[in-house]
């Protein structure tokens, strides 16, 4: 068993919210290790006290945080919480060193990159402005930067999210850490970089015999590198132990929920289990797989024949540049089934979803539905129609009105569309979709505020159900909410789908979930379509090349035993 | 950059129009015949006569747009309709004085100023941060004039630190005997407002995430807001000199009006209450067009300051 | 769709706050903020009291002795008021000429009549509550009536003004295009003459010709016309920013109005910008009516305002009557603190961030 070089105990922090409220307590006493030369993987959803734990270690916590006096980080025989503040900045980036979530932001944006790796070498092992350079250029290099002798003079802003990334990362293994905090690292990252930089960090850890603590929210990405888990949830750890017993044998039910309500790539079944299912029962199911597929006799209710839009960004003197988004697009939608649209940032996934909507405008090609082009009709005309085709965005905390209550919100379509009688009765129906979505009549008078994440995506799809539609396109409706939240959400909008027939047109960028909803699957790189097949086809025998990088960045998680039946 | 700096040079054409077109709609049309307006201002009714013949007073609108425009690009307003002296000559005269004072004035104001805010922004939260707000905050709202009125007094009057009121021919007299009252004056009024709104961005600054990298690295507070912080807050610090430049010709008219400094500014009070129009005129189309030149030069040196801005 | 669900019971209406009952609540804790609320309330009254002519009504009135000393100074020597009073005694000569005087005889007629038709001779007090002009002016009503103008200047003012740049900045922020280049257009003319400039060239031309109106409506007038840029400003890149954000697209998506989008969500999530700008902007125009009136720009003669009070107080300094000075300055220096005061208390309750 190898030593522990940090050792956290009873770690309690709450913070201040303002002079008369009592503090909010954000972790709860935990106690966890860090054994040297392993990874440890601090696994939560959000307000799990992931990160604030992690922050506590260095002292980082914002102004308004408070400790407990009993709460104890022992590093190197001494307790990091009471140490001073000259003690803490010589160990910090020395002994210690972190990566954050967000690398564009976490960079200072007026100084070059080479200034910032050379600050601090120049700081902690005392390096004259050449020798920093000239490391800085050989570390830039160990963290597969192209280029480095010109990279070096780059400023953040002209280097591409993974990059930044890795020059965070160079960074923090300049001198030679013990310990790397990795904050979300690669959240925020596109999933064929997230790999790479998963890849690299296991690679560094290796070679530099350095310990991880890597915070996440992804057990995919768990079972790939962590040696051992600490499973945290609202301010407590539920469960830690070795990767291999945390994935064989999980005892708490929420690291069971955890593990089980991720859409897998192998199964599907009929519903994904929930938080609920462990906590009152044993979590198994026993459900059957669901079947998906397309067959050529099935009606079509859209179809899409070269769907076209480009942006132009004016340029130079007089000029106009073009950045084309959707480059000839077609495909066809089958009446009560779901199409997936699978892609990274940039593809173009969320344009084609908005130019269906005229929310932008094509520049050219045609949307049938029911025979008739949605894009060549007037607005007047079209208001016919926008009740037949909705849209839940993906960020719950902007696609609700702050200032309108639920109730209004709810309303507000009804009026336009003129559906039911009177108030009474719109309003009677807005109570039976807050049941049929599973939210409490009194949702009706409050604001958006007062509600999670995925309660706001409930209420989203309540206001587009208030016009019954037939399709729904759903662009990365539950890529924002946390695992459990979303499996609670997909399942509301599969049931949806079984009773009322539904039409989806569903977009993200997370191919598991989008297998798993899925009977058709198309996949976008650049704006164009690069694939298209039934969605098990696609997994099993992708014939495309960017179609095989996607399916292998995946996080193949933990190599587990088959789940009993 | 060339391609940029043409582009800019380009727009600025509709807005010159624009000011021209103001200037005229406000001072012809609005301000109507100079018979009316200079009545029982200046008994002379040839000069009155006179004066209505070159503005083309009984001409269509279009017509006296036109020669409005001429003057503009000819730099010549013609003469002031209380003193006939050129308007042009009366320009240039003005503005050395206001500048003697106003250039001091925006050096000192804005270097206190970031020291000042640096300094509170350091010790934020605490008593003597709010303290030093609240400070600010009650110096604000008393006026200006009452700042002058007491140190007028005070420091002229009653102290005889500093001569009361006047101006001399020497450059450097007026520097060491005339100007320092009021500089002192401007400055300690004006320190005040930039010192909640320099801190104001450096707080801004402060809560960004490369401030808690900076931490992460283990970099000494100090360094964090001398380095890291002020680097980023000079940004908008610039900006707001960038803005404020234009002001500091028109200068600071009040003071030049109690210190009987003959300056650009007391000129504009003056040909206010003479409703002497040439005046006013020539030197809102002249400002217009420095400030705009001032923003595209500034605009230019950003490039060197924030690495994110590219000409496009 | 067809479902059966069952009507759920009909549920107690429970008021859920809103942005601005939680704002009201975040106020009334900040002390600083009630209190400047109250002062701000406290010379609103004062105003509506001077305005209906309960109180202040005879300010104009010479009731004291030239430079009366304020009461807390009352029996302290007033060397001008003893020089007035024998200039006004050195009126009448010395000597009789009723010989040569031809209306000598009538003068007995004139005195006998002037005696019956009752003057009340006030007699001229030797000091006032806060002291008094050179005219004898009582300087505490001065002041009071003076707020009058201040108060309803910077109000009316910062009221157009709010509305003109948060109405043209929704234009501009929310149409886009040619609008907003129209827009932007007209923006850049009036951000490129300085602003006092500005306000001096718009005063130049109210003072000559009157076609601002007159007065206290005149300033007003020319306030609101060059006031309006900077809320338009932020008003603007405000419609932008929410105009990009989800619920506008999805009001979109269900078939909204343009109005409707403007003005029904967009302008609740944007009035309290609005609201802060115009408690700010109150400020500057109390401040810049003060100078106007204080360089003869602003008020006619036959009213008082804190600028004209100063006017007065420039001279009255060197001969030691400092009171005229100390009145309007710090009444008003109080007033814009409470104000200011309030508009950061506003900024928080509305906006909080973590301090």
């Amino acid at each position: 068993m190898a030593d522990n070089i940090l050792q956290v105990e009873n770690l309690d922090i709450r913070f201040r919210i303002d002079r008369k409220s009592e503090p909010f307590r954000a972790v709860k006493g935990i106690s966890f290790n860090i054994p040297a030369n392993t990874t440890v993987a601090l696994v939560g959803e959000s307000g799990s006290g992931k990160s604030v734990s992690a922050m506590a270690i260095l002292g980082l916590l914002p102004e308004n945080g408070i400790v407990a006096p009993e709460s104890r980080i022992v590093y190197g025989g001494r307790d990091l919480l009471k140490a001073q503040l000259p003690e803490m900045q010589r160990i910090r980036g020395k002994d210690i060193s972190v990566i954050f979530q967000e690398p564009m932001t976490s960079l200072n944006p007026v100084f070059t990159v080479g200034e910032q790796i050379a600050e601090t070498l120049r700081l902690h092992m005392g390096l004259g402005l050449r020798q920093a350079r000239a490391r800085g250029v050989e570390l830039l290099n160990e963290v597969g930067i192209p280029n480095p002798q010109l990279r070096i003079n780059s400023y953040p802003h002209e280097m591409s999210g993974g990059q930044q990334q890795r020059v965070m990362i160079a960074m923090a293994i300049a001198c030679e850490p013990k310990l790397l905090i990795a904050d979300e690292p690669t959240t925020a990252l596109d999933v064929t970089i997230q790999k790479q930089i998963l890849d690299l960090i296991a690679k560094l850890q290796e070679q530099h015999r350095m310990s991880v603590l890597f915070i996440t929210h992804d057990l995919g990405v768990v079972g790939d590198i962590a040696d051992t888990v600490v499973v945290m949830q609202n301010g407590v750890i539920q469960e830690q132990g070795s990767v291999k017993a945390i994935f064989e044998h999980p005892q708490h039910p929420y690291t069971k929920a955890l593990l089980a309500c991720r859409p897998r790539l192998d199964r599907r079944p009929k519903r994904l289990p929930v938080i609920d299912d462990f906590i009152k029962g044993d979590g198994r199911l026993h459900l059957e797989e669901r079947r998906r597929g397309t067959s050529s006799g099935d009606p079509i209710i859209l179809e899409v024949k070269d769907l076209n839009k480009t942006f132009f960004l004016k340029e130079g003197l007089f000029g106009k540049r073009a950045i084309p988004a959707v480059k000839g697009v077609s495909f066809q939608l089958p009446k009560g089934k779901t199409l997936g649209l699978v892609g990274e940032s940039g593809s173009g996934k969320t344009t084609v979803g908005l130019t269906l909507m005229r929310l932008h405008d094509a520049t050219s090609g045609e949307v049938l539905f029911e025979g008739k082009d949605l894009l060549a009709l007037t607005e007047r005309e079209m208001m016919a129609y926008r009740r037949r085709i909705q849209i839940i965005f993906q960020n719950p905390y902007a696609s609700l009105n702050p200032r309108m209550t639920v109730g209004q919100i709810l309303v507000e379509p009804m009026k336009i569309h003129a559906i039911g009688k009177d108030e009474r009765e719109r309003v009677d129906m807005a109570f039976q979709l807050l049941q049929r979505v599973g939210l409490s009549p009194e949702s009706f008078y409050k604001y958006p505020h007062e509600f999670s994440g995925g309660q706001r995506q409930r209420i989203a799809i309540a206001r587009c159900l208030t016009m019954k539609p037939d399709v729904l396109i759903c662009d990365e409706s539950v890529s924002a909410l946390d695992v459990s939240v979303q499996a609670q959400v997909l399942n509301l909008l599969q049931d949806l789908q079984d009773e009322y027939g539904l039409s989806y047109i569903f977009i993200s960028h997370d191919l598991a979930v989008v297998k798993y909803m899925s009977d058709r699957v198309m996949v976008m790189s650049d704006g164009v379509i690069v694939e298209m097949a039934d969605s098990d086809e696609i997994y099993r025998h992708p014939r495309e090349e960017y179609t095989r990088k996607l399916l292998s960045s995946i996080p193949k998680g933990y190599e587990l035993a088959p789940q009993p039946a | 950059m060339t391609a940029y700096v043409i582009r800019r040079v380009w727009q600025m054409i509709p807005t010159i129009a624009g000011v021209i077109l103001l200037i005229f709609i406000l001072f012809n049309w609005v301000g109507g015949d100079p018979a009316q307006v200079l009545a029982g201002k200046i008994s002379n009714p040839e000069q009155i006569a006179n004066i209505r013949k070159q503005l083309g007073v009984d001409q269509p609108y279009w017509y006296q747009l036109w020669v409005f425009m001429q003057q503009v690009f000819t730099f010549d307003f013609g003469r002031s309709w209380s003193t006939n002296e050129e308007v042009s000559r009366i320009l240039l005269t003005r503005v050395g004085p206001t500048l003697t004072i106003m250039i001091p004035v925006l050096l000192l104001e804005t270097t206190l100023a970031v020291i000042f805010a640096i300094m509170v922004a350091y010790v934020r939260g605490t008593l003597t941060d709010r303290t030093i707000m609240i400070v600010c905050t009650v110096a604000m709202s008393i006026s200006f004039l009452v700042y002058i009125i007491v140190f007028q007094w005070l420091f002229g009057f009653i102290l005889g630190w500093f001569p009361v009121q006047g101006w001399s021919e020497s450059f450097w007299k007026n520097l060491t005997t005339y100007a320092p009252l009021p500089i002192m004056l401007a400055v300690f009024v004006g320190l005040a407002p930039q010192l909640r709104l320099y801190r104001s961005f450096f707080l801004d600054e402060i809560n960004q995430d490369y401030v808690r990298t900076a931490r992460a690295k283990g970099v000494p507070e100090k360094k964090v807001m001398l380095k890291h912080v002020l680097k980023n807050a000079m940004i908008p610090i610039l900006t707001n000199v960038g803005i404020s430049l234009p002001g500091i010709f028109v200068g600071s008219f009040l003071l030049e009006v109690f210190f009987s400094i003959p300056g650009l500014g007391r000129e504009i009070i003056t040909a206010v209450n003479r409703s002497d129009f040439p005046v006013i005129k020539a030197v809102t189309v002249y400002l217009a067009v420095l400030t705009m030149v001032i923003n595209l030069v500034v605009d230019v040196l950003y490039k060197y300051v924030d690495p994110r801005v590219s000409f496009k | 769709m067809s479902a059966v669900l069952t009507t759920p019971q009909p549920v107690a209406r429970q008021e859920s706050p809103g942005l601005w009952a939680l704002a009201w609540r975040r106020l009334r804790q900040d002390t600083v903020g009630m209190v400047s609320l109250a002062v701000v309330a406290f010379f609103l009254a004062m105003m509506l009291a001077s305005f209906t002519g309960l109180i202040a009504k005879d300010w104009s009135k010479e009731k004291g002795v030239s430079y009366a000393n304020p009461s807390f100074l009352a029996g302290a020597e007033n060397l001008e008021a003893r020089s007035m009073a024998t200039k006004e005694a050195a009126k009448a000569p010395a000597v009789d000429l009723s010989d040569i005087d031809p209306l000598a005889p009538r003068y007995r007629e004139w005195e006998e009549r002037a005696a019956k038709i009752a003057v009340t001779e006030t007699k001229r007090a030797e000091s006032l509550p806060f002291g008094g002009d050179k005219w004898g002016r009582d300087v505490l009503q001065k002041v009071i009536k003076g707020s009058e103008v201040s108060i309803f200047v910077g109000l009316c003012g910062a009221l157009i003004a709010t509305f003109i740049g948060t109405f043209l900045g929704a234009m501009a922020g929310y149409w886009g295009g040619k609008v907003n280049d129209f827009l932007e257009w007209f923006y850049n003319i009036f951000t490129s003459i300085p602003y006092i400039l500005l306000i001096l060239a718009f005063a130049a031309v109210a003072q000559a010709t009157g076609s601002f109106g007159k007065g206290v409506v005149s300033i007003i007038v020319i306030l609101s016309l060059t006031g309006w840029t900077g809320i338009y400003r932020l008003i603007r890149a405000e419609y932008i920013k929410h105009g990009n954000r989800e619920y506008v697209k999805a009001a979109q998506a269900i078939g909204a109005t343009n109005m409707s989008r403007m003005f029904g969500h967009i302008l609740p999530n944007v009035s309290h910008v609005s609201l802060v700008q115009l408690s700010a902007h109150v400020v500057g125009f109390i401040k810049a009516e003060v100078i106007l009136s204080f360089l003869g720009f602003g008020v006619p003669v036959d009213q008082v305002s804190w600028g004209t009070m100063l006017a007065e107080a420039q001279n009255e300094l060197v001969i030691g009557k400092w009171w005229q000075l100390v009145a309007a300055g710090a009444s008003m220096a109080i007033l814009v603190t409470a104000f200011s005061l309030l508009t950061d208390a506003l900024r928080d309750a509305l906006d909080p961030k973590l301090k």
